[in-house]
Protein backbone atom coordinates (compact mmCIF):
# COMPACT_ATOMS: atom_id res chain seq x y z
CA UNK A 1 0.00 0.00 0.00
CA UNK A 2 1.09 3.58 -0.52
CA UNK A 3 0.76 5.94 2.41
CA UNK A 4 -1.18 3.56 4.64
CA UNK A 5 -1.19 5.92 7.62
CA UNK A 6 -2.82 8.67 5.59
CA UNK A 7 -5.35 6.21 4.21
CA UNK A 8 -6.26 5.02 7.73
CA UNK A 9 -6.77 8.62 8.85
CA UNK A 10 -8.91 9.59 5.87
CA UNK A 11 -11.00 6.43 5.61
CA UNK A 12 -11.65 6.11 9.33
CA UNK A 13 -12.78 9.75 9.52
CA UNK A 14 -15.13 9.11 6.61
CA UNK A 15 -16.92 6.31 8.50
CA UNK A 16 -16.83 8.09 11.85
CA UNK A 17 -14.28 5.78 13.41
CA UNK A 18 -11.47 6.87 15.69
CA UNK A 19 -8.42 4.63 15.49
CA UNK A 20 -6.53 4.91 18.79
CA UNK A 21 -2.76 5.13 18.44
CA UNK A 22 -2.43 1.87 20.38
CA UNK A 23 -4.57 0.12 17.77
CA UNK A 24 -2.90 1.62 14.70
CA UNK A 25 -0.02 -0.88 14.28
CA UNK A 26 -2.48 -3.78 14.33
CA UNK A 27 -4.82 -2.05 11.92
CA UNK A 28 -1.94 -1.40 9.51
CA UNK A 29 -0.87 -5.04 9.74
CA UNK A 30 -4.36 -6.27 8.87
CA UNK A 31 -4.78 -3.70 6.11
CA UNK A 32 -1.58 -5.00 4.58
CA UNK A 33 -2.93 -8.57 4.78
CA UNK A 34 -6.20 -7.46 3.16
CA UNK A 35 -4.23 -5.72 0.42
CA UNK A 36 -2.42 -8.98 -0.33
CA UNK A 37 -5.78 -10.72 -0.59
CA UNK A 38 -7.03 -7.97 -2.90
CA UNK A 39 -3.95 -8.49 -5.09
CA UNK A 40 -4.84 -12.17 -5.38
CA UNK A 41 -8.36 -11.19 -6.44
CA UNK A 42 -6.98 -8.80 -9.06
CA UNK A 43 -5.00 -11.58 -10.66
CA UNK A 44 -8.19 -13.48 -11.59
CA UNK A 45 -9.21 -12.62 -15.16
CA UNK A 46 -12.91 -11.84 -14.88
CA UNK A 47 -13.13 -9.79 -18.09
CA UNK A 48 -16.38 -7.86 -18.15
CA UNK A 49 -18.30 -10.53 -16.31
CA UNK A 50 -20.17 -8.76 -13.52
CA UNK A 51 -21.83 -11.77 -11.93
CA UNK A 52 -21.79 -11.34 -8.18
CA UNK A 53 -22.12 -14.33 -5.89
CA UNK A 54 -25.13 -13.06 -3.91
CA UNK A 55 -28.23 -12.96 -6.08
CA UNK A 56 -31.36 -11.19 -4.94
CA UNK A 57 -34.49 -13.09 -5.91
CA UNK A 58 -37.74 -11.25 -5.32
CA UNK A 59 -40.38 -13.48 -3.79
CA UNK A 60 -43.43 -14.50 -5.81
CA UNK A 61 -46.32 -13.56 -3.55
CA UNK A 62 -48.68 -15.90 -5.40
CA UNK A 63 -46.50 -18.83 -4.24
CA UNK A 64 -46.36 -17.53 -0.68
CA UNK A 65 -50.15 -17.62 -0.29
CA UNK B 1 -21.45 -51.26 23.47
CA UNK B 2 -20.63 -48.54 25.99
CA UNK B 3 -22.46 -48.01 29.26
CA UNK B 4 -25.09 -45.42 28.21
CA UNK B 5 -24.12 -43.24 31.17
CA UNK B 6 -20.43 -43.33 30.21
CA UNK B 7 -19.00 -40.09 28.80
CA UNK B 8 -17.86 -42.12 25.81
CA UNK B 9 -21.24 -43.61 24.95
CA UNK B 10 -22.38 -42.62 21.48
CA UNK B 11 -25.57 -40.62 21.12
CA UNK B 12 -27.13 -43.60 19.33
CA UNK B 13 -26.31 -45.90 22.27
CA UNK B 14 -27.66 -43.45 24.81
CA UNK B 15 -30.87 -42.81 22.86
CA UNK B 16 -31.52 -46.54 22.52
CA UNK B 17 -30.96 -47.13 26.23
CA UNK B 18 -33.22 -44.25 27.26
CA UNK B 19 -35.93 -45.17 24.76
CA UNK B 20 -36.05 -48.78 25.92
CA UNK B 21 -35.86 -47.92 29.61
CA UNK B 22 -32.46 -49.56 30.08
CA UNK B 23 -31.46 -46.32 31.74
CA UNK B 24 -33.19 -43.04 32.50
CA UNK B 25 -32.58 -39.68 30.87
CA UNK B 26 -32.12 -38.29 34.38
CA UNK B 27 -29.24 -40.69 35.09
CA UNK B 28 -27.55 -39.84 31.77
CA UNK B 29 -27.89 -36.11 32.32
CA UNK B 30 -26.72 -36.24 35.93
CA UNK B 31 -23.60 -38.13 34.81
CA UNK B 32 -22.96 -35.59 32.04
CA UNK B 33 -23.33 -32.64 34.42
CA UNK B 34 -20.97 -34.28 36.91
CA UNK B 35 -18.36 -34.76 34.20
CA UNK B 36 -18.62 -31.13 33.12
CA UNK B 37 -18.26 -30.02 36.74
CA UNK B 38 -15.18 -32.20 37.17
CA UNK B 39 -13.36 -31.31 33.94
CA UNK B 40 -14.37 -27.87 32.80
CA UNK B 41 -11.89 -26.08 35.01
CA UNK B 42 -9.09 -27.73 33.02
CA UNK B 43 -10.55 -27.46 29.52
CA UNK B 44 -12.74 -24.34 29.76
CA UNK B 45 -15.16 -25.51 27.10
CA UNK B 46 -18.35 -24.39 28.87
CA UNK B 47 -19.21 -20.79 29.65
CA UNK B 48 -22.68 -21.63 30.98
CA UNK B 49 -24.10 -24.86 32.40
CA UNK B 50 -27.88 -25.10 32.23
CA UNK B 51 -28.20 -27.78 34.92
CA UNK B 52 -31.65 -26.89 36.17
CA UNK B 53 -33.08 -26.85 32.67
CA UNK B 54 -31.30 -30.10 31.77
CA UNK B 55 -32.69 -31.96 34.77
CA UNK B 56 -36.16 -30.62 33.97
CA UNK B 57 -35.91 -31.77 30.34
CA UNK B 58 -34.63 -35.19 31.42
CA UNK B 59 -37.44 -35.63 33.93
CA UNK B 60 -39.99 -34.74 31.24
CA UNK B 61 -38.52 -37.41 28.93
CA UNK B 62 -38.63 -40.05 31.65
CA UNK B 63 -42.21 -39.12 32.47
CA UNK B 64 -43.19 -39.28 28.80
CA UNK B 65 -41.69 -42.73 28.48
CA UNK B 66 -43.41 -43.91 31.65
CA UNK B 67 -46.69 -42.70 30.12
CA UNK B 68 -46.06 -44.83 27.06
CA UNK B 69 -44.99 -42.11 24.64
CA UNK B 70 -42.41 -42.91 21.94
CA UNK B 71 -39.25 -40.85 22.41
CA UNK B 72 -37.25 -39.11 19.68
CA UNK B 73 -34.09 -40.36 17.93
CA UNK B 74 -31.87 -38.43 20.36
CA UNK B 75 -33.78 -39.29 23.52
CA UNK B 76 -31.81 -38.27 26.59
CA UNK B 77 -28.67 -37.35 24.65
CA UNK B 78 -26.87 -34.42 26.29
CA UNK B 79 -25.87 -31.61 23.94
CA UNK B 80 -24.38 -28.13 24.22
CA UNK B 81 -24.19 -25.16 21.88
CA UNK B 82 -21.63 -22.51 20.95
CA UNK B 83 -22.63 -19.43 22.89
CA UNK B 84 -23.81 -17.58 19.79
CA UNK B 85 -26.99 -19.71 19.83
CA UNK B 86 -29.85 -18.12 21.75
CA UNK B 87 -30.67 -20.03 24.92
CA UNK B 88 -33.70 -18.82 26.84
CA UNK B 89 -32.60 -16.93 29.92
CA UNK B 90 -28.99 -16.34 28.86
CA UNK B 91 -27.57 -13.26 27.16
CA UNK B 92 -26.20 -14.46 23.81
CA UNK B 93 -22.61 -13.54 24.50
CA UNK B 94 -21.01 -14.66 21.21
CA UNK B 95 -17.66 -14.70 22.98
CA UNK B 96 -17.82 -10.94 23.53
CA UNK B 97 -17.73 -8.82 26.67
CA UNK B 98 -19.93 -6.29 24.91
CA UNK B 99 -22.72 -8.82 24.38
CA UNK B 100 -23.00 -9.57 28.08
CA UNK B 101 -24.94 -6.32 28.31
CA UNK B 102 -27.66 -7.83 26.14
CA UNK B 103 -30.95 -8.85 27.69
CA UNK B 104 -31.31 -12.59 28.23
CA UNK B 105 -32.75 -14.40 25.23
CA UNK B 106 -36.50 -14.87 25.47
CA UNK B 107 -36.57 -17.91 23.19
CA UNK B 108 -34.22 -20.67 22.05
CA UNK B 109 -32.53 -20.67 18.66
CA UNK B 110 -34.40 -22.78 16.12
CA UNK B 111 -31.78 -25.54 16.13
CA UNK B 112 -31.88 -25.79 19.92
CA UNK B 113 -35.63 -26.29 19.60
CA UNK B 114 -35.13 -28.98 16.97
CA UNK B 115 -32.58 -30.85 19.11
CA UNK B 116 -35.01 -30.71 22.02
CA UNK B 117 -37.82 -31.94 19.78
CA UNK B 118 -35.67 -34.98 18.89
CA UNK B 119 -35.28 -35.71 22.60
CA UNK B 120 -31.80 -34.25 23.18
CA UNK B 121 -31.18 -32.42 26.45
CA UNK B 122 -29.39 -29.06 26.54
CA UNK B 123 -26.70 -28.98 29.21
CA UNK B 124 -24.95 -25.71 28.44
CA UNK B 125 -23.41 -23.04 26.24
CA UNK B 126 -19.84 -23.22 24.97
CA UNK B 127 -16.78 -21.02 24.74
CA UNK B 128 -15.91 -19.48 21.36
CA UNK B 129 -13.68 -16.88 19.77
CA UNK B 130 -15.04 -13.35 20.03
CA UNK B 131 -17.77 -12.72 17.46
CA UNK B 132 -16.58 -15.94 15.76
CA UNK B 133 -13.52 -14.16 14.27
CA UNK B 134 -11.02 -16.77 15.32
CA UNK B 135 -9.29 -20.04 14.45
CA UNK B 136 -7.39 -20.53 17.75
CA UNK B 137 -9.78 -21.01 20.68
CA UNK B 138 -8.24 -18.10 22.58
CA UNK B 139 -10.61 -15.58 24.12
CA UNK B 140 -9.53 -12.58 26.20
CA UNK B 141 -12.81 -12.46 28.14
CA UNK B 142 -13.66 -16.12 28.78
CA UNK B 143 -10.14 -17.54 28.72
CA UNK B 144 -8.45 -20.06 26.49
CA UNK B 145 -10.46 -23.12 25.53
CA UNK B 146 -7.86 -25.88 25.77
CA UNK B 147 -7.32 -28.96 23.65
CA UNK B 148 -8.40 -32.12 25.52
CA UNK B 149 -5.53 -34.04 23.89
CA UNK B 150 -2.97 -31.59 25.31
CA UNK B 151 -4.20 -28.61 27.32
CA UNK B 152 -1.06 -26.69 26.41
CA UNK B 153 -2.32 -26.61 22.83
CA UNK B 154 -5.09 -24.75 21.04
CA UNK B 155 -8.53 -26.28 20.60
CA UNK B 156 -9.03 -24.39 17.36
CA UNK B 157 -11.81 -21.90 16.73
CA UNK B 158 -14.06 -20.30 16.59
CA UNK B 159 -16.31 -23.19 17.75
CA UNK B 160 -13.61 -23.99 20.31
CA UNK B 161 -15.85 -25.13 23.15
CA UNK B 162 -17.86 -27.33 20.79
CA UNK B 163 -14.83 -29.24 19.52
CA UNK B 164 -13.26 -29.49 22.97
CA UNK B 165 -16.45 -30.51 24.81
CA UNK B 166 -17.24 -33.28 22.34
CA UNK B 167 -13.65 -34.54 22.29
CA UNK B 168 -13.42 -34.54 26.09
CA UNK B 169 -16.57 -36.60 26.63
CA UNK B 170 -18.43 -33.57 27.96
CA UNK B 171 -21.12 -33.54 25.23
CA UNK B 172 -21.64 -36.36 22.70
CA UNK B 173 -23.15 -33.80 20.35
CA UNK B 174 -22.50 -30.08 20.18
CA UNK B 175 -23.53 -27.37 17.76
CA UNK B 176 -21.26 -24.76 16.27
CA UNK B 177 -21.03 -22.36 13.37
CA UNK B 178 -18.68 -22.07 10.41
CA UNK B 179 -18.06 -18.91 8.41
CA UNK B 180 -14.53 -19.71 7.27
CA UNK B 181 -13.76 -23.04 8.92
CA UNK B 182 -15.03 -22.85 12.49
CA UNK B 183 -16.73 -26.26 12.41
CA UNK B 184 -13.75 -27.86 10.69
CA UNK B 185 -10.68 -26.41 12.42
CA UNK B 186 -11.78 -27.36 15.98
CA UNK B 187 -12.99 -30.78 14.78
CA UNK B 188 -9.59 -31.44 13.21
CA UNK B 189 -7.50 -30.12 16.11
CA UNK B 190 -9.61 -31.85 18.80
CA UNK B 191 -10.08 -35.10 16.84
CA UNK B 192 -13.85 -35.37 16.33
CA UNK B 193 -16.31 -35.37 13.41
CA UNK B 194 -18.18 -32.29 12.22
CA UNK B 195 -20.52 -31.43 9.39
CA UNK B 196 -20.64 -28.04 7.72
CA UNK B 197 -23.74 -28.48 5.58
CA UNK B 198 -24.48 -26.68 2.33
CA UNK B 199 -24.94 -22.92 2.80
CA UNK B 200 -28.65 -22.42 3.43
CA UNK B 201 -29.37 -25.98 4.54
CA UNK B 202 -29.75 -25.39 8.29
CA UNK B 203 -31.58 -22.53 9.94
CA UNK B 204 -29.50 -19.83 11.59
CA UNK B 205 -32.55 -18.25 13.24
CA UNK B 206 -31.74 -17.23 16.78
CA UNK B 207 -27.98 -17.16 16.32
CA UNK B 208 -25.80 -14.07 16.60
CA UNK B 209 -24.46 -13.36 13.09
CA UNK B 210 -20.90 -12.88 11.91
CA UNK B 211 -21.02 -12.69 8.09
CA UNK B 212 -24.48 -13.17 6.61
CA UNK B 213 -23.04 -14.11 3.20
CA UNK B 214 -21.01 -16.98 4.66
CA UNK B 215 -22.46 -18.09 8.00
CA UNK B 216 -23.32 -21.78 8.35
CA UNK B 217 -24.30 -23.83 11.43
CA UNK B 218 -23.82 -27.53 12.06
CA UNK B 219 -23.08 -30.37 14.47
CA UNK B 220 -20.00 -32.03 16.04
CA UNK B 221 -20.03 -35.68 17.19
CA UNK B 222 -17.66 -38.53 18.04
CA UNK B 223 -19.08 -40.95 15.48
CA UNK B 224 -20.27 -40.52 11.91
CA UNK B 225 -23.64 -42.03 12.80
CA UNK B 226 -24.17 -39.56 15.64
CA UNK B 227 -23.28 -36.76 13.26
CA UNK B 228 -25.92 -38.01 10.83
CA UNK B 229 -28.54 -38.41 13.57
CA UNK B 230 -27.97 -34.84 14.74
CA UNK B 231 -27.96 -33.46 11.19
CA UNK B 232 -31.23 -35.20 10.36
CA UNK B 233 -32.82 -33.76 13.50
CA UNK B 234 -31.68 -30.26 12.51
CA UNK B 235 -32.85 -30.21 8.89
CA UNK B 236 -35.91 -28.54 7.43
CA UNK B 237 -36.90 -25.15 6.04
CA UNK B 238 -37.35 -22.13 8.29
CA UNK B 239 -38.80 -18.85 7.05
CA UNK B 240 -37.24 -17.13 10.09
CA UNK B 241 -33.81 -17.39 8.39
CA UNK B 242 -33.86 -15.54 5.08
CA UNK B 243 -31.18 -17.80 3.59
CA UNK B 244 -32.59 -21.14 4.77
CA UNK B 245 -33.53 -23.08 1.65
CA UNK B 246 -37.08 -24.20 1.11
CA UNK B 247 -36.09 -27.86 0.85
CA UNK B 248 -37.67 -30.87 2.43
CA UNK B 249 -35.66 -32.94 4.89
CA UNK B 250 -33.30 -35.32 3.04
CA UNK B 251 -32.38 -37.86 5.72
CA UNK B 252 -28.85 -39.20 5.57
CA UNK B 253 -28.93 -41.68 8.44
CA UNK B 254 -30.73 -44.46 6.51
CA UNK B 255 -28.00 -44.49 3.84
CA UNK B 256 -24.97 -43.89 6.00
CA UNK B 257 -23.73 -47.48 5.68
CA UNK B 258 -23.89 -47.55 1.87
CA UNK B 259 -20.08 -47.29 1.83
CA UNK B 260 -17.79 -45.64 -0.68
CA UNK B 261 -18.32 -48.24 -3.40
CA UNK B 262 -18.62 -46.72 -6.85
CA UNK B 263 -17.69 -43.22 -5.74
CA UNK B 264 -15.06 -41.22 -7.60
CA UNK B 265 -12.87 -39.56 -5.00
CA UNK B 266 -10.43 -36.80 -5.86
CA UNK B 267 -7.43 -36.00 -3.65
CA UNK B 268 -6.63 -32.28 -3.84
CA UNK B 269 -3.01 -31.47 -4.56
CA UNK B 270 -1.42 -28.26 -5.84
CA UNK B 271 -2.23 -25.28 -3.63
CA UNK B 272 -3.69 -27.53 -0.92
CA UNK B 273 -0.54 -29.63 -0.85
CA UNK B 274 1.72 -26.58 -0.79
CA UNK B 275 -0.07 -25.18 2.27
CA UNK B 276 -0.04 -28.30 4.44
CA UNK B 277 2.63 -29.95 6.54
CA UNK B 278 3.62 -33.59 6.01
CA UNK B 279 1.43 -34.88 8.85
CA UNK B 280 -1.70 -33.27 7.46
CA UNK B 281 -0.94 -34.66 4.00
CA UNK B 282 -0.30 -38.10 5.45
CA UNK B 283 -3.77 -38.05 7.04
CA UNK B 284 -5.32 -37.43 3.61
CA UNK B 285 -3.22 -40.22 2.08
CA UNK B 286 -4.32 -42.57 4.86
CA UNK B 287 -7.97 -41.72 4.14
CA UNK B 288 -7.53 -42.23 0.39
CA UNK B 289 -5.84 -45.59 0.94
CA UNK B 290 -8.66 -46.72 3.21
CA UNK B 291 -11.21 -45.91 0.52
CA UNK B 292 -9.22 -47.26 -2.41
CA UNK B 293 -10.62 -50.79 -2.18
CA UNK B 294 -14.14 -49.64 -2.91
CA UNK B 295 -13.87 -46.22 -4.51
CA UNK B 296 -12.03 -44.96 -7.55
CA UNK B 297 -9.29 -42.61 -6.35
CA UNK B 298 -7.86 -39.83 -8.50
CA UNK B 299 -5.86 -36.66 -8.04
CA UNK B 300 -6.58 -33.10 -9.05
CA UNK B 301 -5.40 -29.58 -8.49
CA UNK B 302 -7.89 -26.87 -7.78
CA UNK B 303 -5.59 -23.91 -7.46
CA UNK B 304 -8.40 -21.40 -7.96
CA UNK B 305 -9.01 -22.11 -4.27
CA UNK B 306 -6.32 -19.55 -3.44
CA UNK B 307 -8.47 -16.80 -4.96
CA UNK B 308 -11.54 -18.30 -3.29
CA UNK B 309 -9.79 -18.03 0.04
CA UNK B 310 -8.86 -14.41 -0.68
CA UNK B 311 -12.48 -13.65 -1.56
CA UNK B 312 -13.62 -15.22 1.71
CA UNK B 313 -11.11 -13.12 3.63
CA UNK B 314 -12.21 -9.82 2.11
CA UNK B 315 -15.96 -10.57 2.33
CA UNK B 316 -15.56 -11.62 5.95
CA UNK B 317 -13.42 -8.65 6.91
CA UNK B 318 -15.60 -6.00 5.28
CA UNK B 319 -19.06 -7.44 5.98
CA UNK B 320 -18.39 -8.28 9.63
CA UNK B 321 -16.77 -4.91 10.33
CA UNK B 322 -19.71 -3.07 8.78
CA UNK B 323 -22.01 -5.10 11.03
CA UNK B 324 -20.00 -4.14 14.13
CA UNK B 325 -19.30 -0.57 13.06
CA UNK B 326 -21.29 1.07 15.82
CA UNK B 327 -19.66 -1.11 18.47
CA UNK B 328 -16.25 -0.27 16.98
CA UNK B 329 -17.07 3.44 17.14
CA UNK B 330 -18.19 3.40 20.75
CA UNK B 331 -16.55 0.43 22.49
CA UNK B 332 -13.36 -0.48 20.65
CA UNK B 333 -11.52 -1.02 23.92
CA UNK B 334 -14.06 -3.63 25.03
CA UNK B 335 -13.23 -5.91 22.08
CA UNK B 336 -10.78 -8.76 22.41
CA UNK B 337 -7.47 -7.22 21.26
CA UNK B 338 -7.06 -10.20 18.94
CA UNK B 339 -10.20 -9.39 16.97
CA UNK B 340 -10.40 -5.61 17.38
CA UNK B 341 -7.64 -4.51 15.05
CA UNK B 342 -8.83 -6.82 12.29
CA UNK B 343 -12.39 -5.51 12.62
CA UNK B 344 -11.09 -1.91 12.57
CA UNK B 345 -9.14 -2.60 9.40
CA UNK B 346 -12.18 -4.26 7.84
CA UNK B 347 -14.27 -1.15 8.47
CA UNK B 348 -12.13 0.90 6.11
CA UNK B 349 -11.53 -1.51 3.23
CA UNK B 350 -12.24 -0.05 -0.22
CA UNK B 351 -15.70 -1.02 -1.47
CA UNK B 352 -14.13 -2.06 -4.78
CA UNK B 353 -12.29 -4.88 -2.99
CA UNK B 354 -15.49 -6.20 -1.43
CA UNK B 355 -17.35 -6.08 -4.74
CA UNK B 356 -14.56 -7.83 -6.59
CA UNK B 357 -14.47 -10.48 -3.89
CA UNK B 358 -18.12 -11.30 -4.62
CA UNK B 359 -17.34 -11.61 -8.34
CA UNK B 360 -14.35 -13.86 -7.69
CA UNK B 361 -16.46 -15.89 -5.29
CA UNK B 362 -18.88 -16.67 -8.14
CA UNK B 363 -16.00 -17.44 -10.51
CA UNK B 364 -14.45 -19.80 -7.93
CA UNK B 365 -17.81 -21.58 -7.54
CA UNK B 366 -17.76 -22.31 -11.27
CA UNK B 367 -14.21 -23.69 -11.05
CA UNK B 368 -15.11 -25.93 -8.11
CA UNK B 369 -18.35 -27.21 -9.64
CA UNK B 370 -16.42 -28.26 -12.75
CA UNK B 371 -14.40 -30.64 -10.56
CA UNK B 372 -17.60 -32.48 -9.65
CA UNK B 373 -18.03 -33.55 -13.28
CA UNK B 374 -15.10 -35.90 -12.68
CA UNK B 375 -15.42 -36.59 -8.96
CA UNK B 376 -18.21 -37.20 -6.45
CA UNK B 377 -16.16 -36.26 -3.42
CA UNK B 378 -12.92 -34.36 -2.82
CA UNK B 379 -10.45 -34.87 0.03
CA UNK B 380 -8.19 -32.21 1.54
CA UNK B 381 -6.50 -31.55 4.87
CA UNK B 382 -8.69 -29.58 7.28
CA UNK B 383 -5.77 -27.63 8.72
CA UNK B 384 -2.16 -27.15 7.62
CA UNK B 385 -0.88 -28.75 10.85
CA UNK B 386 -1.88 -30.23 14.21
CA UNK B 387 -2.81 -27.93 17.09
CA UNK B 388 -0.21 -25.22 17.78
CA UNK B 389 0.67 -24.33 21.36
CA UNK B 390 -1.52 -21.76 23.09
CA UNK B 391 -0.08 -18.29 22.59
CA UNK B 392 1.73 -18.99 19.33
CA UNK B 393 1.34 -16.05 16.97
CA UNK B 394 2.83 -17.17 13.70
CA UNK B 395 2.66 -20.13 11.36
CA UNK B 396 5.00 -21.36 8.64
CA UNK B 397 2.86 -21.70 5.52
CA UNK B 398 4.13 -22.51 2.03
CA UNK B 399 7.61 -21.31 2.91
CA UNK B 400 6.45 -18.04 4.50
CA UNK B 401 5.97 -16.93 8.08
CA UNK B 402 2.34 -15.72 8.40
CA UNK B 403 0.02 -14.55 11.18
CA UNK B 404 -1.43 -17.67 12.79
CA UNK B 405 -4.86 -16.42 13.79
CA UNK B 406 -6.11 -15.57 10.29
CA UNK B 407 -4.24 -18.46 8.64
CA UNK B 408 -5.01 -21.67 10.55
CA UNK B 409 -8.18 -22.09 8.50
CA UNK B 410 -6.61 -21.37 5.14
CA UNK B 411 -7.53 -24.81 3.73
CA UNK B 412 -11.10 -24.63 5.02
CA UNK B 413 -11.97 -21.11 3.82
CA UNK B 414 -12.32 -21.84 0.10
CA UNK B 415 -15.23 -24.25 0.66
CA UNK B 416 -17.30 -22.17 3.07
CA UNK B 417 -16.78 -19.31 0.62
CA UNK B 418 -18.94 -21.17 -1.90
CA UNK B 419 -21.13 -23.04 0.56
CA UNK B 420 -20.13 -26.63 -0.30
CA UNK B 421 -21.01 -29.33 2.26
CA UNK B 422 -17.95 -30.66 4.11
CA UNK B 423 -17.66 -33.37 6.72
CA UNK B 424 -14.47 -33.37 8.77
CA UNK B 425 -13.21 -36.79 9.83
CA UNK B 426 -10.57 -37.34 12.53
CA UNK B 427 -7.62 -39.26 11.03
CA UNK B 428 -4.84 -39.76 13.58
CA UNK B 429 -3.21 -42.42 15.72
CA UNK B 430 -4.38 -42.92 19.31
CA UNK B 431 -2.12 -40.99 21.66
CA UNK B 432 -0.96 -38.50 19.04
CA UNK B 433 -2.25 -34.99 18.33
CA UNK B 434 -5.33 -35.11 16.08
CA UNK B 435 -5.62 -34.12 12.45
CA UNK B 436 -8.69 -33.94 10.27
CA UNK B 437 -9.58 -34.62 6.66
CA UNK B 438 -12.17 -32.57 4.82
CA UNK B 439 -14.68 -34.63 2.79
CA UNK B 440 -16.14 -32.17 0.29
CA UNK B 441 -19.15 -32.75 -1.95
CA UNK B 442 -21.25 -30.81 -4.44
CA UNK B 443 -24.00 -28.57 -3.04
CA UNK B 444 -26.81 -30.45 -1.24
CA UNK B 445 -24.89 -33.77 -1.22
CA UNK B 446 -24.29 -34.04 2.51
CA UNK B 447 -25.28 -37.68 2.08
CA UNK B 448 -22.00 -38.36 0.26
CA UNK B 449 -19.95 -36.55 2.91
CA UNK B 450 -21.53 -38.65 5.65
CA UNK B 451 -21.25 -41.92 3.70
CA UNK B 452 -17.53 -41.39 3.14
CA UNK B 453 -16.98 -40.33 6.76
CA UNK B 454 -18.73 -43.51 7.91
CA UNK B 455 -16.74 -45.64 5.43
CA UNK B 456 -13.52 -44.21 6.85
CA UNK B 457 -14.70 -44.98 10.35
CA UNK B 458 -15.70 -48.51 9.37
CA UNK B 459 -12.24 -49.02 7.84
CA UNK B 460 -10.61 -47.85 11.07
CA UNK B 461 -9.05 -44.82 9.40
CA UNK B 462 -11.22 -42.18 11.07
CA UNK B 463 -11.74 -42.61 14.80
CA UNK B 464 -12.38 -40.00 17.45
CA UNK B 465 -9.83 -41.52 19.83
CA UNK B 466 -10.26 -40.67 23.49
CA UNK B 467 -7.68 -38.16 24.68
CA UNK B 468 -4.85 -39.67 26.72
CA UNK B 469 -4.23 -36.35 28.41
CA UNK B 470 -3.95 -36.40 32.21
CA UNK B 471 -6.28 -33.41 32.23
CA UNK B 472 -9.17 -35.79 31.61
CA UNK B 473 -8.42 -38.25 34.40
Amino acid sequence: MGDADAYVDAASALVGLTIAEAHRPGVLRFLELAARMADTLERVDLGDDLALAPVYLPPDLRRAR
Amino acid sequence: MNDPESPWASAAETALAVSTGATSAAAVVEAALARVAALNGRINAYTDVTAERALREAAALDAARAAGAALGPLAGVPFAVKNLFDVTGLPTRCGARINRDRAPATADAELVRRMNAAGAVLIGALNMGEYAYDFTGENAHDGVCRNPHDPERMSGGSSSGSGAATAAGMAPISLGSDTNGSLRVPAALCGVFSLKPTYGRLSRAGTFPFVDSLDHVGPFARTARDLALAYDALQGPDPADHCCADRAVEEVTPGIDFGAGGLRIGVLGGWFRANAEDGALAAVSRAAEALAGAAEIGALSLDAAEAGRAAAYIITNSESAAFHLDRLRTRADDFDPDTRDRFLAGAILPAAWASRAQRVRRWWLGQALAAFRSFDVLLAPATPCAAPFVGERSLRLNGREVMLRPSLGVLAQPFSCIGLPVATAPVFAAGSMPLGVQIIAAPWREDLCLRVARALEEAGAAIAHRPHSAALH
